[in-house]
């Protein structure tokens, strides 16, 4: 069984045609996702306005020129604040190399391809470049702005489930608004998050944290350069076995510890195994591999035989067809 | 704005408003055409009786089929809607969104019309719910010298004690419950047997109403109470448990009013109930908009007081469009100033005097057309909303569209809302449409003439479904639509 998933770069600066297509093109998709325990299931506009204005009032505007052009009804709106949206689970590793003056953040996306947008958006919404792998339409998977600050989320491994944002829209407020590690931090101790999620951030000064959030209990900020799907201690032994979480962590503290790892031979390891996952019977193969430079604005996308290279100063539309199979 | 003192002032400040004004409920059937008395009036509604003809009715276009549970449920959802939620901050003054009416809210609707900028235009949920409570009905009558049925209230364990703390009252009893329609929650109990089919709900509450039996007719009538005093509109009677219109066993399914309604003895008695009553309430604190129901005893000619429902009702669809109301102001008009910033002194003495002269009310009924068999189907075809007459052959025949009760001239004439449309499940109890036209329905007997009959088999004739195949798809129909089961939108 062979999957396939179509990558395509797209560069608007305000919200506009091009994410209007997208949304039209995905919307179904995420409709269905988003009813599948009922439309009852999810809040109502309203909380959800007053969750994102309570929480991230700097996105209100982007959030209601999205919501214009998405047609501006109900549903879709709610799907939009990414308030309280059904639960979802991923794998993925990701990790910095904190080279003096060229941090650099890489990460794996492991997660079913059919689910994956394939979206790497470049926009101006907030006057600043912000280049993001898309989930939920303009949420982040990871991604990197102009000022220096790179972000990627990784399932926490925890069944929790409690009120808050799905990951995707609070990496998007801080590529959005903030500018350095030190302020990313501070939001990501505040904003609630409905999952368990491990977030790990570097910028341009070559600071790094990685941010264990969840419903049910504060925030753990620390100055960790790697991040799989567990939160300190192992709770949910069946995803963490079936991830394999523990063996990709190891891996990743032992490359970043070592200072005779390059950025190539990092690279080299997120294309094989361990971290490289051909698990997409189960849904936790990897789809992508992503690396940020946030010191020079560059970032490159990479796949077995196929390299996407980036950047603010040079982003051309295009696409990209990817297989996906046991090899 | 200065001091309002004449009719005349209350119907310009109305007509001159500017803040906006909503009636937020399941259809626009309570306070059908009193857009026409105030300026920037919208009913936001989540059924579209007019197929979108009406400027004045916004009903979101996105929705969800859900398993509401009461109207508050349904008033909450639209609320917290995004077109609706859009459409109200699009006509807000800054921070002010205007004024909002319901047929029934909650703690829930308060905060969020809080958070809207809305003001509500109603007393609190907690006091409204508090004056709602029958038992309670029955002291606030008690201190105003307004009586009840002979009655006691208590709570029951058994049928033992249930005799043993009515012994006065004989043994054929009526025992309610303090809260829910009448239709639900009487009892009738004669003996032993009686009792063990109701033991269950009866035993569960902490206090129940038993009262004597009594040979009675329903009637209703509807007040507003005011700084200036009650203002009390006309006594109506009640259509009740019609199997032709409901299959609720003593379900309210419509009213009739007309100046001879009862006897001038009874009717007087009604008023003067209803005055005494509306200023016992203020006293609690509550104010407005209130209905009351009197059971007029047909061996004694006693009048006594029924249940009190502290809101616009179902009833208000006629007190607002007769004669009395028109040559004056509805008697929403006296809410809506009530709850205004307005300081005002009328005369309400003059003006009671006025509204309980025979002259001032003509004659008008309506009917409420609910589905009554157990049968399930999709509705393929239904009657419009608008203007109906009624044949020679005793046949109906759509004649014009229309908003208003009053495009309906004569008794060949009617209007009729409808509520149930082409696309919604119709099941037992479900609301079809009301039918409204001028004179009476029910002769002497309180039974319906064939005119009424005539009526309710043409807009029957009109409505056509498509039987529902799959047994899953009607439990999902049963349980998804208004009014699955769990309350009635009317």
């Amino acid at each position: 069984m062979e999957k396939t998933l179509v990558f395509r770069t797209l560069h608007e600066a305000v919200p506009g045609a091009k994410w209007r297509s997208l949304f039209d093109y995905h919307w179904p998709a995420y409709e269905a996702w988003y009813l599948a325990e009922g439309e009852r299931e999810r809040p109502a506009y309203l909380s959800c306005y007053n969750a994102l204005r309570r929480h991230m009032p700097e996105l209100l505007d982007t959030y209601r020129a999205l919501c214009e052009l998405a047609g501006g009804g109900d549903l879709a709106a709610r799907f939009l604040s990414l308030y309280q949206p059904p639960a979802y689970i991923t794998g993925c590793s990701q990790a910095v190399l904190a080279r003096p003056g060229a941090p650099l953040l890489a990460r794996n996306y492991d997660y079913p391809p059919e689910l994956c947008e394939g979206t790497v958006l470049y926009t101006r919404w907030n006057g600043r470049g912000v280049i993001a792998m898309t989930d939920c339409l303009w949420g982040v998977l990871d991604g990197m702005n102009e000022q220096g600050l790179a972000v990627s989320l990784a399932f926490g491994g925890r069944k929790a489930v409690g009120e808050g944002f799905g990951a995707p829209i609070i990496l998007r407020y801080l590529l959005e608004f903030c500018d350095s590690v030190p302020q990313a931090a501070e939001v990501l101790a505040r904003v609630p998050s409905h999952m368990a999620y491990n977030i790990t951030l570097t910028d341009a000064a070559g600071r790094y944290v990685t941010a264990m959030i969840a419903p049910d209990r504060r925030a753990s900020i620390r100055r960790v350069p790697v991040a799989t799907n567990h939160q300190k201690k192992i709770e949910w032994y069946a995803h963490a076995l079936a991830s394999e979480t523990l063996i990709r962590e190891r891996q990743l503290s032992i490359l970043v510890d070592d200072p005779a790892t390059t950025e190539g031979r990092l690279l080299e390891a997120f294309a094989a195994p361990p971290l490289f996952r051909r698990d997409y019977a189960r849904g936790l193969g990897t789809i992508y591999t992503a690396a940020y430079w946030p010191a020079t604005g560059r970032v490159n996308y990479r796949w077995p035989g196929q390299t996407l290279e980036l950047a603010f100063e040079h982003f051309p539309e295009q696409q990209l067809r990817v297989r996906y199979g046991p090899r | 704005m200065n001091k309002i003192t004449s009719i005349a002032d209350v119907r310009r400040h109305f007509r001159n408003n500017k803040e906006p004004v909503y009636f937020i409920s399941a259809t626009n059937f309570n306070l059908l055409g009193i857009g026409d008395w105030v300026g920037n009036f919208r009913h936001i509604n989540y059924i579209d009786c007019f197929d979108g003809q009406q400027r004045n009715v916004f009903v979101p276009k996105e929705k969800f089929p859900r398993d509401f549970e009461s109207i508050e449920d349904i008033n909450n959802y639209l609320l917290e809607h995004k077109e609706v939620i859009d459409f109200i901050q699009s006509r807000a003054a800054g921070e002010n969104a205007g004024v909002a009416a319901f047929l029934m809210f909650d703690e829930h609707t308060e905060e969020i019309c809080r958070q809207l900028g809305l003001r509500v235009a109603f007393p609190p949920a907690a006091l409204r719910s508090r004056m709602d409570n029958k038992i309670e009905t029955v002291r606030i009558g008690n201190k105003a010298g307004v009586p009840s049925v002979p009655n006691v209230l208590a709570k029951v364990g058994s049928y033992r004690e249930l005799l043993e703390v009515s012994r006065e009252l004989g043994d054929d009893l009526v025992v309610q419950t303090a809260y829910g329609d009448s239709g639900h929650t009487t009892f009738f109990i004669a003996s032993e047997e009686d009792y063990y089919k109701h033991a269950e709900e009866i035993e569960a509450e902490p206090e129940v109403k038993i009262m004597k039996r009594i040979n009675c007719r329903g009637s209703a009538i509807e007040a507003c109470a005011t700084r200036c005093g009650t203002v009390v509109g006309p006594l109506m009677t009640e259509l009740v448990g019609f199997k032709s219109l409901t299959p609720y066993k003593g379900g309210w399914c419509g009213n009739e009013m007309f100046a001879g309604a009862f006897s001038q003895e009874v009717r007087d008695k009604a008023r003067e109930y209803t005055f005494k009553f509306g200023e016992a309430l203020r006293e609690e604190g509550y104010r407005g908009y209130f209905e009351l129901d009197f059971l007029i005893d047909m061996d004694s000619g006693e009048v006594y007081l029924g249940e009190l429902n502290p809101r616009v009702t179902g009833a208000s669809s006629l007190t607002n469009v007769a004669a009395f109301a028109h040559s004056d102001i509805p008697l929403f008009l006296f809410h809506l100033l009530e709850f205004s910033e307005v300081d005002f002194d009328l005369d309400i003495e003059e003006i009671n005097e006025r509204w309980s002269h025979p002259d001032s009310v003509d004659s008008w009924s309506q009917l409420v057309i609910k589905h009554t068999d157990e049968s399930v189907d999709l509705l393929t075809r239904a009657p419009r909303t608008g203007v109906w007459t009624l044949g020679e052959d005793n046949r109906i025949a759509y004649d014009h569209y229309s908003y208003h009760p009053h495009a309906a001239e004569n008794e060949r004439e009617a209007f009729f809302l409808r509520i149930s449309g082409p696309g919604d499940f119709r099941y037992e109890g479900a609301d079809l449409g009301i039918l409204i036209t001028r004179g009476r329905l029910m002769d002497d007997d309180f039974q319906l003439t064939e005119r009424a009959k005539a009526w309710i088999e043409g807009i029957r004739g009109e409505y056509a479904g498509q039987p529902l195949q799959d047994p899953v798809v009607e439990e999902v129909a049963v349980t998804h639509a208004i009014g699955g089961g769990n309350f009635k939108i009317l």
